[in-house]
């Protein structure tokens, strides 16, 4: 099973999701058209203000940071999304990707 | 050599890269709490503020090349905010200090993860920098993309 990291650092006033320079020019070479991020910052109550009405954040985060848009295929490449707590190296959050 | 050299080379190490950030038109400063920063480097007009930490190290002269051993604390590396901090790894070679290497956080952070880059030792980061001419490596990997690396502080001249 392939999975891709985004890491996932717990500031003072909120979440710092961001993925390797590696992964970036991986994705760039799968998906030429694709606008990776170094990172996005959302504060705690931003998070738990959007949780409340849409659901998990971070179903919305990766595709921002990996910069595809909706109708990519990341799913032909990839099988889950691990979202990895930058300190302590455990899985806070899986997303497993459908066709 | 005096007793505890490594203090006034780590000082006369920020205050050379500080004069460089200056000389390309950003401000600097020095934190008055010490909170593993070094120094912060800012564009007055924007406010864009970039985190410096500057490692010092005197060369170990080989044949061809020299050498500079650095750490870099794993926990410091690891907490990847949303201001990265970006290295500036200087050494005292001949009696004046090498051409900086400037590397971003998250890439070395990458390069430890996923090239090996360097060995871990008590919880630091410990790496050997071999410079030759224009070129420098560690374990084995080419580090020389790196060398006066400024694209993230451009010069400001206006």
């Amino acid at each position: 099973m392939e999975a891709i990291k985004i890491n996932v650092n717990k500031q003072i006033d909120g979440y710092n999701f961001s993925i390797a320079p590696s992964l970036r020019q991986l994705l760039k070479s799968w998906f030429p058209d694709a606008h990776p991020a170094n990172n996005i910052f959302v504060a705690y109550d931003t998070k738990s203000d959007f949780e409340l009405y849409y659901g998990k954040l971070e179903s919305y985060i990766y595709p921002a940071l990996l910069g595809l848009d909706s109708k990519n295929d990341l799913h032909k490449k990839i099988d889950e999304i691990l979202f990895i707590d930058s300190h302590t190296g455990n899985v806070m959050h899986k997303y497993k990707l459908t066709a | 050599m005096k007793k505890n050299y490594h203090l006034y080379l780590g000082k006369a190490g920020h205050l050379t890269v500080m004069s460089e950030f200056l000389t390309r038109g950003w401000n600097v400063a020095i934190p008055e709490v010490d909170i593993g920063d070094d120094i912060f480097v800012v564009q007055d007009d924007s406010g864009t503020l970039r985190r410096v930490q500057v490692k010092t190290s005197t060369s170990i002269a080989g044949q061809k090349s020299y050498k500079g051993q650095f750490n870099v604390p794993i926990s410091q590396l690891r907490n990847n905010s949303n201001v990265p901090v970006h290295y500036v790894f200087i050494v005292r070679h001949n009696n004046s200090w090498n051409v900086p290497l400037i590397i971003r956080q998250d890439y070395l952070l990458d390069l430890w993860e996923n090239n090996k880059i360097g060995s871990v030792n008590r919880g630091q980061l410990n790496l050997h920098f071999t410079y030759a001419v224009e070129k420098v490596k560690c374990s084995k990997i080419d580090l020389s993309k790196y060398i006066a690396d400024f694209s993230d502080f451009p010069i400001i001249d206006e």
